[in-house]
């Protein structure tokens, strides 16, 4: 089999896999669990095999055709594709595993397996897209996968209202995704990444358009409202979707539309991005709920990946020559990767806490599960750890001093938002790993917590390892996973270089850690609303902000036009216009019934006036 | 099998007439199997008609072209039967939508169910007639063939207020249809061809095309009735109220196929032959259309309770995006944005036509269920019926344009060519992907999701509601898989409709509309 035929059996796989399971076993959850996880296996086995092989290579066919309009379906496999298509194979994989062993007592288990597979078709979908209008399908399609599992739950209100919101939010980010798509066909000719990064018009619209989908589906401010509730969905899929790969794809494709980025746009992105990151940070300080907490680091770290990319390139030399690299997409590709792993593995493992603890999510209902669950605490401390960036041994500490070295190189301002934040996340990190963790259970499910089968803890070590090793990406450290294969994507990374970087971030770390591990007691209440309660209600409030804005909208304005104009159809339309209508109908009749006089002599003035008027019309009077 | 090649689309029409004349007369016994031969026999010869079509001879792009002398030469009038491009789609679309409808309406165990069989038969000929007929003549005597049963139904068949929706129908579809007739009728009468036949006049007005005053008239003639037929905005309220009280089946062939009479008239015969007229009429029509159909009545969509009601609006907000599409052929038909436009809106004429009524056969089967179609008194039905929640679902994500379904496709290629048209238009337009998720998932979720709300909760309670049956399954699966085929596969319409949107609409200067980018800076 040629690689491009992998490619497309990749893509195709789950497809088959979704159909197979809709069709036939809808009522043999066991056997649904089976053929997906075995999809997810053979995807991540021929991602392996795809970016190992190292054939880099693109091909397209006619879809469609209408007068003007041509559409394609290509695949477009670089390396930005193979390592991205790697990401979704492995978490994704993990995922399954995990979700074997998660969802196991759940009646929906059909559903449940049949959504992921549909999503890893979705997702890939993405990943091998050669153009933008091909990536607008399988995103709207990304969109359904994620209201279906979100919605999984579904007789909870909470979960159906979430799905709602989530693909409603979507939507109104790929409105603008649209627009951009349709004016780059028109302005540039065409929408193939490889034909833009040839030849394409200058435009500031463009690129900002375009963005409007990221904003949306890597839940950026102001549509960032969705990804919190998203959480309602099973926490597998938090995992691999709502963390991992699908909200990453924003940052996927402006790195696949970058050759049409302008500064003014890269400037808007930026801020944007950094926004973001630092007002998540700021409401993740306040959450109970173990998986909203992670929720909101996971939209601060999407900032983060935003920024970066807005950051754009840097001039260095090279052979003698100052060339422009594009260290924004590296950073922002480098950070996506290593978050894919280490939010994973804090996903799954709040997960596996979750079901150790028979559904509790209330931090403040647990503690004390270093005993319990002793395997989940080690891993989960990695994740925090490397999320929130210890030197030399963790991936995050790698992309995350990429990402702020490079801003300290381009925006001081944007640095200073971006270290904060950084002190933000190890803050709130090390808040809920202290009282997760630490301390006597205050709960009788934290009490009687348990680790979980292999298919829960497995794909923890998996992604703990990863998140280890995930940063090793040049040769001066060991080339240890990456090899040469991501070349593309991995040599645009920006380095710092010294023990300034290396110093910051332990300082980084040491603040906020510390300040967490001192300010918090391992208590039922929040320390911090105990201590300063002006500073938690500010935070509390900041958190609010945007949803009480929204459902203001949303109730009292959107919902009170709507039934404004349906009153007005109602009563001006049917009533004023139609009876109006209707009336003057009546007076016809009025006026005809008084023609009909019922004289003979005035019928035959009445047969001589249409019948000159007949002969003036065929005469050709009234032409 | 050249009798049946010969007299195909005459036997699509035949069939199901014939069939709904012996229903009516026949035992009860034999009822069933005649109406499901009536029903079945046109998809069948319509797939042959769609399988075939591009090895057949074609005669000015139609194929399976035949007339039938009707003795009325003497005005032009002759049984002309053919497809072309435009057609075919439509064509087998009312096939489709002819076999679910009657498959829903056989199991639906209405009151007199022979005549109430016997009557869409009647309608269902009269659909295949209309995508069928060459000569506008009959084109429009097919419509009204179509038309007239529909009334009958609603008004003995229909549900609440079903006598004044009847009314309310009839008033405004019979003065869409007379100002539509008089628009036709001065087209043959200045066109100086002296036939009702669309070929001829098509060479006769190519040849000397009418002056542009008349031009506009006629357009605006025909615009206007055909638009009040199509629901065009402010001429749309007889739609939500009629369908609304419409018995199932009878909506579903309304909504999904005959209404698309009106937009396919503005398609195959007013925008070819009257491009000066129509040219005038672009801007206002493409307002009404976006501001009114698709942003007003979206808002109002988002306004209802009651399910029936809003599929209805947000059929006649769907119309909005292919008025769009008339639009824009109307304002450049010749140019590749012109022909995209045509080609986007006969792609979601047939995709709203099958998704409309998929909503229409589900809607119906949820109030068996519920007893009601108050969305407010709804809830938590997914629990007991989750393959009728699998069903809705997928309807409402193909009716809100999802990829993977047909809709998607028309959607797109509409914005995509009313871009070129105007940059506002088209953003308003897509707007209305959002407003229409807005009420879609709202409708599913109220109907589906979380918990049993009102009185509904004990009726559910006492009387558990069961899935949903085979009888009731296999008319939703045929519309499904055909929403779900175009919109993986959309080549198998989209090649002879692209043949023959760029022959009606022949292209000045071919491409060259894009100009050369500009390098990097």
């Amino acid at each position: 089999m040629t690689m491009l035929q992998h490619a497309i059996l990749v893509l195709l796989l789950p497809l088959a896999s979704a159909a197979v399971i809709a069709l036939l076993l809808r009522r043999a959850g066991g056997a649904a669990a089976f053929v997906s996880t075995a999809t997810a296996t053979a995807i991540a086995m021929i991602a392996v095999i795809l970016a190992v092989h190292g054939d880099r290579f693109e091909a397209a066919m006619e879809w469609l055709r209408l007068g003007g309009f041509r559409l394609t379906l290509g695949i477009k496999f670089d390396d930005l594709a193979a390592l991205m298509l790697c990401i979704v194979g492995v978490v994704g994989l993990c995922v399954h595993v995990f979700s074997l062993g998660y969802m196991k007592e759940d009646g929906a288990k059909a559903r449940y397996f049949g959504g992921l597979s549909i999503f890893m078709f979705s997702m890939i979908g993405i990943v091998l897209a050669d153009n933008l209008f091909m990536i607008f399908i399988f995103w709207e399609l990304v969109g359904f996968s994620s209201w279906v599992l979100i919605n999984h739950f579904h007789e909870k209100q909470s979960a159906s209202e979430a799905a709602k919101k989530a693909f409603i939010v979507n939507r109104v980010g790929d409105f603008g995704f649209l627009l951009g798509i349709i004016m780059c066909w028109w302005v540039n000719g065409t929408v193939n990444f490889s034909a833009l990064a040839h030849a394409h018009a200058f435009s500031t619209a463009i690129p900002l358009l375009l963005f409007c989908g990221a904003v949306g589906k890597s839940a950026q401010l102001p549509l960032q409202v969705w990804l919190p509730d998203a959480m309602e969905g099973p926490t597998p899929v938090s995992a691999l979707i709502h963390a991992a790969t699908m909200v990453a794809a924003g940052i996927f494709m402006l790195c696949r539309i970058e050759p049409l980025m302008v500064p003014e746009a890269l400037n808007v992105i930026l801020w944007v991005g950094a926004a973001t990151a630092l007002y998540a940070a700021l409401c993740a300080i306040t959450q109970r709920d173990i998986k909203k907490v992670l929720a909101y680091s996971t939209l601060s770290q999407l900032g983060y990946m935003v920024a970066a990319f807005g950051l754009g390139s840097i001039a260095t030399e090279h052979e003698g020559k100052a060339v422009l690299v594009a260290a924004g997409v590296g950073a922002a590709m480098f950070h996506l990767t290593t978050h894919a792993f280490f939010k994973a593995l804090l996903f799954l493992g709040s997960g596996s806490v979750i079901h150790g603890c028979h559904h509790e999510q209330d931090i403040f209902k647990m503690g004390g599960l270093r005993k319990k669950m002793p395997l989940t605490f080690v891993t989960f401390t990695i994740g925090v750890f490397a999320i929130a960036g210890l030197p030399f041994i963790t991936a995050g500490f790698y992309s995350k001093d990429a990402i702020l070295h490079l801003a300290q190189e381009k925006n001081t301002a944007v640095f200073a938002i971006l270290v904060f934040t950084a002190v933000l996340t190890s803050f709130y990190m090390f808040r809920m790993w202290k009282l997760v963790f630490l301390g006597t259970p205050r709960s009788d499910e934290a009490a009687h917590a348990h680790e979980g089968g292999p298919s829960l803890t497995l794909p923890l070590v998996v992604l703990a390892i990863l998140s280890l090793v995930g940063g090793y990406t040049t040769h001066e450290g060991t080339g240890l996973i990456y090899g040469d294969r991501f070349k593309g994507v991995l040599s645009l990374i920006p380095h710092a270089e010294g023990w300034s970087v290396v110093a910051m971030s332990l300082g980084i770390l040491a603040v906020g850690a510390g300040a967490a591990l001192l300010l918090y007691k391992s208590g039922p209440v929040d320390s911090l609303a105990a201590r300063l309660p002006a500073v938690f209600l500010g935070l509390h409030l900041v958190k609010e902000s945007f949803d009480t804005a929204y459902n203001y909208y949303v109730a009292k304005i959107q919902q009170r036009f709507a039934l404004l104009l349906g009153a007005l159809d109602d009563i001006l339309i049917a009533g004023v216009i139609v009876r109006g209508c209707a009336t003057v109908a009546e007076l016809f009749g009025l006026g005809a019934r008084a023609l009909h006089t019922g004289s003979l002599h005035t019928y035959v003035w009445w047969f001589l006036g249409g019948a000159a008027a007949l002969w003036a019309f065929a005469a050709g009077w009234f032409h | 099998m050249p009798f049946l090649s010969d007299h195909l689309l005459l036997l699509s029409i035949l069939a199901p007439l014939l069939a709904g004349v012996a229903v009516a007369l026949a035992p009860k016994a034999a009822a069933k199997p005649l109406a499901c031969a009536g029903f079945g026999v046109p998809l069948l010869l319509a797939l042959h008609a769609w399988w075939y079509f591009d090895v057949v001879p074609h005669d000015h792009g139609y194929a399976f072209l035949t007339a039938y002398p009707t003795g009325l030469t003497g005005l032009g009038i002759a049984l002309k039967l053919g497809l072309n491009g435009l057609a075919l789609p439509l064509y087998v679309m009312a096939a489709v939508v002819g076999l679910a409808a009657g498959l829903y309406a056989l199991q639906s165990g209405a009151e007199r169910l022979q005549g109430y069989l016997a009557l869409l038969l009647v309608m269902h000929a009269g659909l295949m007639g209309v995508f069928a007929s060459v000569d506008v003549f009959f084109f429009y005597f097919f419509h009204e063939l179509a038309l007239i049963p529909t009334f009958i139904m609603v008004g003995m068949w229909g549900g609440r207020d079903r006598h004044y929706a009847a009314m309310k129908m009839t008033i405004y579809l019979t003065l869409g249809a007379m100002l539509s007739l008089l628009g036709l009728i001065a087209l043959y009468a200045k066109s100086g061809a002296n036939s009702f036949d669309l070929i001829a006049l098509r060479e006769t007005l190519a040849a000397k095309p009418l002056d542009g005053a008349w031009q506009h008239r006629i357009f605006g003639l025909l615009l206007f009735g055909l638009g009040t037929l199509v629901s065009l905005w402010p001429l749309h309220t007889w739609a939500p109220l009629g369908y609304a009280a419409a018995p199932s089946s009878a909506a579903m062939l309304h909504a999904g196929v005959l209404k698309k009479f009106g937009l396919y008239g503005l398609l195959q015969v007013a925008l070819p032959l009257l491009p000066l007229g129509a040219a005038e009429w672009a801007l206002p029509l493409a307002w009404l259309a976006v501001a009114g159909n698709v942003l007003v009545i979206g808002f109002v969509a988002m306004a209802q309770r009651d399910l029936k009601q809003l599929v209805g609006f947000s059929s006649v907000m769907h119309m909005g995006y292919a008025f769009l599409g008339v639009a824009c052929v109307a304002a450049a038909p010749a140019s590749g944005a012109g022909q995209a436009a045509a080609g986007g809106a006969v792609l979601l004429m047939v995709a709203h036509g099958l998704s409309v009524a998929l909503l229409f056969l589900l809607s119906t089967s949820i109030w068996h269920r519920t007893r009601t179609f108050d969305l407010d008194a709804m809830g938590g039905l997914a629990q007991k019926t989750p393959v009728l929640a699998a069903f809705f679902v997928a309807a409402t994500f193909a009716s809100i344009g999802l990829p993977g379904f047909a809709n998607f496709w028309g959607e797109l290629v509409i914005f995509v060519a009313a871009w070129k048209f105007s940059p506002l238009l088209t953003a308003l337009a897509v707007a209305g992907v959002v407003i229409s998720a807005i009420y879609g998932l709202r409708a599913a979720a109220k109907v589906f999701f979380g918990s049993p709300t009102g009185a509904f909760a004990t009726v559910a309670a006492a009387h558990p509601p069961a899935d949903l049956r085979w009888a009731e399954k296999i008319p939703a699966l045929l519309l499904l898989a055909a929403l779900l085929f175009i919109g993986f596969w959309p080549r198998a319409i989209s090649g002879p409709l692209n043949a023959a949107v760029t022959t009606l609409y022949p292209a000045a200067a071919a491409v060259a509309a894009v100009p050369a980018p500009a390098a990097r800076p």
